[in-house]
C-alpha cells in the first residue's frame, strides 16, 4: 500500500512537471517521473498479488463529507499492476513520440494525470471515491485525446462522441450505485457487501443492469462501442495504448466488483447477458477489424473484440458460478483476466507500433504504406511479435490465455443448466470465429502494412524512430514472450486475483509449472516444449536445404523481385492492397458491415463501348452507429432546432417565462 | 402593538401603493405614470413614518426621509425627465390590452390573498394582515413589465416590483434596517439612471423605444 500510494503521489508530481517546467525539460522530466510512478505502483500492487493479503486506507482529507477509502485486493492490483506496465512502456514511448515536435503543456501533463486515475480506479473501495475516480479519469482522458485538436479538426468529434457515450455510461454507474449504497445502509465497499443479504432480487438486477450499461460502455461491448473506433484512432499513440490497453480494462473491473463481489454473483441471467455481449462484440469487432484500412481504427475494432472474448469468460465464469460449479468458474475467470492481461501488453504494443508508423510516415492509411520492414526493421519485428500475440499463434502470450478459454469454456458443459451449455457453446464458436478474423486482419496490417514496395513516396522515405519508443515497445514485447513461453509464472497471481472476483471464490486447483496444467481436468499444455520444437524445426530445415546436395541449374542464380512471382517488372502498384485484400471478407460479411459502395463508368461520347473512366468509391461506417445512434442524434437535434425557437430575442418573452414561473410557483403553494 | 388612527394610516398607505400600481395598469399617458410613481413613493414614506412614530424608532423615521426622497422625488423626476423630451407619447399598444389587463389585476390580487394567507397565519396580527397588498404589488409589477412595450413603462414595471417589495418589508419586518433600505434604494436610483440613458440613447438611435422592436440580440 506504501509503494502504491508512493507511486500515485510520484504521478500526480508529474503531472505539475508536464504543466509548468519549460519547454526543453518538460516531457522528459514528466515521463521519467511517470515511469518511477509506474514502478513504485507495480511493486506495491505485485505485492499485493504474491501475497495476497488486502490492505486499506480512510481518510477524512481530501473529499469533503464522505473522504477517501482505498484499498488494495488481488482483484484490483491485478488491473493497476496491468495499467502500470502499459503505462511503464508509455512512458517511455511517449519521450520520443514527442521528440521532434514538443508537446503542448496540456499534453505532457495529461498523460501522467492520465495515468494516476487509472491507476486510482481499482483501488477505491467507496462509492464516492470509486465515483470520483471515475470521472476524474472520464475527465483526464478526454483532454488526453483532445490534445491534437488544433490540427486535426476529427479529434473534436470523437471526444464528442467519447464524452457522450462516457458520461450516459457514468450516469447510469452512479444511479446504480447510489441506489446500491441506500439500500446496503453505507458507502463503503466492505459495508455494501457485508449487507447484500438485505437486498431484493429486483433491487439487485436493477442495481446490476444500471451498473453493466456503464461498465460495458466503457469496456467497449457491442451496442455502446461507437465511441472506441472513433477515440482510439485519434488519440495521440501513447495515449490511444493506454486507452486501449488500460482504460478498457476497468469497465471489466467495474462488472466484476459490482455484480461479482458487491452484489455476490447474483443471478445466473445476468452473466447469460454478459456472456452475449461478449459475443456480438467479439464477432462484431472481428469481422470490423477484418474489413478496416486505418491502422489505428483496424487496432480499436479489434479491441471491441478482445474484450468480447474477455466479456465472454467473464460471463461464463459468473453464469458457472451462479450453478455452483465454483471451480470451472475460477478457471474460467482466470482465463479471462489472463486474456485481458495478454491483451493490455500486445495492444499497447500495437498501439505503439501503429503510431511510430504515423510517425515515421504521417499516415495509418494501410493502403498508403508498404515496404517498411526494409526501413524499419526494428518496428517491423516488434509490430510482428505483437500480431503474432493477437493472432493466437503458440509460444506467444494471445496463444497462451486464448487456449486456457477454450479449454475452460468446454469443460464447462458439465454444467446442469441448459441457458449455461448455451451460453459456453456460443462462447466457443465467437473464440473460434474470432480467432481466425483476427489472423486475417492482422496478417492484413502486417502483410500490407511493413512487407512488399512502399506505395507512397512518404512511406519510402521512412526512417527508423528512436531508442525510447523502441524500449516502450520492447518492453512489452517481452512481455509478450515471457507470457507466451512460460505462462506459468503468472498464474499464482491470476488465480488469486480469480479468486477475489467473486464473493466465496476458491483458487483453482491449477497444478503450479512453466506451462498450464489443469491437473484435475486433464488438460495441459507446455508452450516452452512448443517453442522449443518449433525453434528445432526451422533449425532442421534450414541445415537441411544448406547441406543437401544441390543440382547444377538450381545453383545458377536467377534474380527478381521478392513476392514478386519471377516477373521482371514489379511495382507497387501491382500489389494487393488492404482493401482488395479485405474485399471477400466484405462480401462474405456484407450483411454486418453494409458496406457503401459506388461504382461509376464514364464512356467516351463517340462510343457506349469505350471506357473514359472508372471510379470506384467505398466506405465502411459501422453499421451499429446507423441505425441505432443516427436516429437518435437526429431526434435531439431536431428537438435543439425547435427549442431554439423559443428565445426569439423578444424581452417580452423572457419575462413572461419570469412571471409565468413565478405565478405557478404562487399558485401551487396556494 | 399598532392600533387606532395609526393602524388606519397604514392601511391606507399600503392601499394606497397597490391602487397606484393598478392604476399604472390602466393608464396610457406615460406622464401619469410618473405621478403614479409619487404617489407610491409618498404613501411609502408616509407607512415608514407613522411605523418609526407609533415604535419610537428613529431609524426607521431616517429610512422614512431616505424613501421620500429617492422614490417619492427623485425617481419620478428622472422619469419625467425622460418622458419630457418625448412628450405626448403613450403606451399605445400594449400587449395585453387595459380591460384584459384589469381583469388579470383582479386575479392577481385574489392569488396573493391565497398565498399570503399562509403567511398571516404564522403571526397573524394587524400589519401581517395587510402583507398581501404587498405581494399584489409585485406581481402587478412584473405583469406591467411583461406586458407594456415602451422603455418607460418597463422602467415604472421594475419599480412597481421595487415598491411592492419595500412595503412587503415594512409589513413584515416592522421595518428594514437603515443600511439595507439605503442600499436598495441607491441600487432602484442607479438602475433607473441607467435605464434611463438606455432610454435615452434608443431613441437617439432607432427613433422610438418600443422594446418589442429589439429582436436582433439573440443567440
Amino acid at each position: 500500500m506504501t509503494a502504491y500510494l508512493i507511486g500515485i503521489g510520484i504521478a500526480v508530481v508529474a503531472a505539475l512537471v508536464g504543466a509548468v517546467l519549460p519547454d526543453r525539460h518538460r516531457l522528459p522530466g514528466a515521463a521519467a517521473l511517470s515511469a518511477a510512478a509506474c514502478v513504485a505502483v507495480l511493486v506495491g500492487a505485485v505485492h499485493v498479488l504474491v501475497s495476497g493479503h488486502t490492505s486499506g486506507l480512510h481518510t477524512a482529507q481530501v473529499l469533503p463529507l464522505t473522504g477517501v477509502d482505498l484499498s488494495l485486493d488481488p482483484l484490483g492490483a491485478l488491473f493497476i499492476a496491468t495499467t502500470a506496465g502499459v503505462g511503464l512502456a508509455a512512458s517511455w514511448y511517449s519521450v520520443g513520440y514527442g521528440a521532434h515536435a514538443t508537446p503542448s503543456r496540456t499534453a505532457t501533463a495529461m498523460l501522467p494525470a492520465f495515468l494516476a486515475t487509472l491507476l486510482l480506479v481499482p483501488a477505491a473501495a467507496s462509492v464516492a471515491t470509486f465515483m470520483v475516480a471515475w470521472e476524474l479519469m472520464a475527465l483526464t482522458s478526454l483532454l488526453a485525446l483532445l490534445t491534437d485538436h488544433r490540427r486535426r479538426p476529427e479529434t473534436r468529434d470523437a471526444a464528442q462522441w467519447y464524452a457522450a457515450m462516457t458520461h450516459i455510461g457514468a450516469a447510469a454507474i452512479l444511479l446504480g450505485l447510489v441506489l446500491l449504497a441506500d439500500h446496503a445502509g453505507g458507502q463503503t465497499f466492505a459495508t455494501i457487501a457485508s449487507h447484500r443479504g438485505r437486498l431484493s432480487v429486483p433491487l439487485s438486477s436493477t442495481v446490476f443492469v444500471l451498473t453493466l450499461i456503464g461498465f460495458a460502455s466503457k469496456a467497449g461491448a457491442v451496442p455502446l462501442h461507437v465511441w472506441l473506433p472513433r477515440a482510439h484512432p485519434e488519440a495521440p499513440s501513447p495515449v490511444s495504448a493506454l486507452m486501449s490497453g488500460a482504460m478498457v480494462n476497468l469497465g471489466v473491473y467495474g462488472i466484476l466488483r459490482v455484480g461479482g463481489v458487491l452484489l455476490g454473483g447474483g443471478q445466473s441471467w445476468w452473466w447469460v447477458v454478459v456472456a452475449a455481449l461478449g459475443v456480438v462484440s467479439a464477432f462484431f469487432g472481428a469481422v470490423h477489424a477484418a474489413a478496416s484500412t486505418d491502422t489505428k481504427r483496424l487496432l480499436a475494432y479489434s479491441t471491441v473484440d478482445n474484450m468480447g472474448l474477455v466479456l465472454i469468460g467473464v460471463g461464463a465464469a459468473g453464469a458457472l458460478a451462479a450453478g455452483g460449479e465454483r471451480m470451472l468458474a475460477g478457471l474460467v475467470l482466470l482465463a479471462a483476466l489472463f486474456h485481458l492481461v495478454n491483451h493490455a501488453l500486445f495492444k499497447g504494443l500495437l498501439f505503439f507500433g501503429a503510431g511510430a508508423v504515423q510517425h515515421a510516415t504521417g499516415t495509418r492509411d494501410l493502403d498508403r504504406l508498404g515496404g517498411l520492414a526494409r526501413r524499419m526493421p526494428a518496428v517491423t519485428a516488434l509490430f510482428g511479435i505483437g500480431a503474432l500475440s493477437i493472432g493466437a499463434l503458440p509460444g506467444l502470450n494471445g496463444f497462451a490465455s486464448e487456449w486456457l478459454l477454450l479449454e475452460g469454456l468446454l469443460h464447462g458443459f458439465a454444467s446442469r443448466s441448459a441457458v449455461t451449455d448455451a451460453t459456453l457453446l456460443a462462447g466457443v464458436a465467437a473464440l473460434a470465429i474470432t480467432g481466425g478474423l483476427t489472423a486475417t486482419a492482422f496478417v492484413k496490417a502486417l502483410g500490407v502494412g511493413f512487407l512488399g514496395q512502399p506505395r507512397s513516396e512518404r512511406a519510402g522515405g521512412a526512417r527508423e524512430v528512436g531508442p525510447s519508443m523502441l524500449a516502450g515497445m520492447g518492453l512489452l514485447a517481452g512481455g509478450c514472450v515471457v507470457l507466451g513461453v512460460v505462462p506459468g509464472v503468472a498464474l499464482p497471481a491470476l488465480d488469486r486475483a480469480a479468486a477475489a472476483g467473486f464473493a466465496g471464490g476458491a483458487p483453482t486447483t491449477l497444478r503450479v509449472g512453466l506451462g498450464l496444467d489443469l491437473a484435475s481436468l486433464h488438460g495441459a499444455i507446455e508452450p516452452a516444449l512448443l517453442v522449443e520444437g518449433l525453434l528445432a524445426g526451422i533449425i532442421v530445415a534450414w541445415g537441411v536445404i544448406r547441406l543437401a546436395p544441390r543440382r547444377a541449374e538450381l545453383r545458377r542464380p536467377r534474380r527478381a523481385e521478392a513476392w514478386g512471382c519471377g516477373r521482371e517488372l514489379q511495382t507497387a502498384r501491382m500489389e494487393i492492397t488492404a482493401t482488395s485484400f479485405a474485399e471477400p471478407l466484405q462480401r462474405v460479411f456484407a450483411d454486418v458491415l453494409r458496406p457503401d459502395r459506388d461504382l461509376e463508368v464514364t464512356h467516351t461520347v463517340e462510343s457506349a463501348y469505350v471506357t473514359q473512366a472508372v471510379s470506384y468509391y467505398q466506405r465502411v461506417d459501422d453499421a451499429v452507429e446507423r441505425v441505432a445512434y443516427r436516429p437518435v442524434i437526429g431526434a435531439v437535434s431536431w428537438w435543439g432546432r425547435l427549442a431554439r425557437r423559443v428565445p426569439n430575442g423578444s424581452v417580452h418573452r423572457y419575462l413572461a417565462f419570469g412571471f409565468a414561473a413565478l405565478v405557478l410557483i404562487l399558485v401551487v403553494l396556494a | 402593538m399598532i392600533s387606532g388612527a395609526a393602524l388606519d394610516g397604514v392601511e391606507l398607505a399600503a392601499g394606497v401603493v397597490l391602487a397606484g400600481a393598478i392604476l399604472a395598469l390602466w393608464r396610457k399617458d406615460l406622464r401619469s405614470l410618473t405621478s403614479v410613481l409619487a404617489l407610491q413613493g409618498i404613501a411609502l414614506a408616509a407607512l415608514a413614518a407613522i411605523l418609526a412614530a407609533t415604535g419610537g424608532d428613529v431609524g426607521l423615521g431616517v429610512v422614512a426621509g431616505v424613501v421620500l426622497v429617492t422614490k417619492g422625488l427623485v425617481i419620478p423626476g428622472l422619469l419625467a425627465r425622460v418622458v419630457r423630451a418625448d412628450p405626448g407619447s403613450r403606451e399605445t399598444a400594449p400587449l395585453v390590452n387595459v380591460p384584459a389587463s384589469l381583469v388579470a389585476a383582479a386575479g392577481l390580487v385574489i392569488l396573493s390573498y391565497l398565498v399570503a394567507g399562509q403567511l398571516t397565519a404564522l403571526m397573524p396580527d394587524p400589519l401581517t394582515r395587510l402583507a398581501p397588498l404587498g405581494l399584489a404589488t409585485v406581481l402587478v409589477g412584473f405583469f406591467v413589465l411583461v406586458t407594456r412595450r415602451k422603455a418607460v413603462s418597463q422602467i415604472v414595471g421594475l419599480l412597481l416590483v421595487d415598491n411592492g417589495v419595500a412595503l412587503l418589508a415594512f409589513l413584515l419586518t416592522a421595518g428594514v434596517p437603515l443600511l439595507v433600505e439605503l442600499g436598495t434604494s441607491l441600487d432602484v436610483l442607479l438602475v433607473v439612471v441607467v435605464l434611463q440613458v438606455l432610454a435615452t440613447t434608443m431613441r437617439a438611435r432607432f427613433g422610438h423605444v418600443d422594446l418589442d422592436q429589439l429582436r436582433e440580440l439573440h443567440d
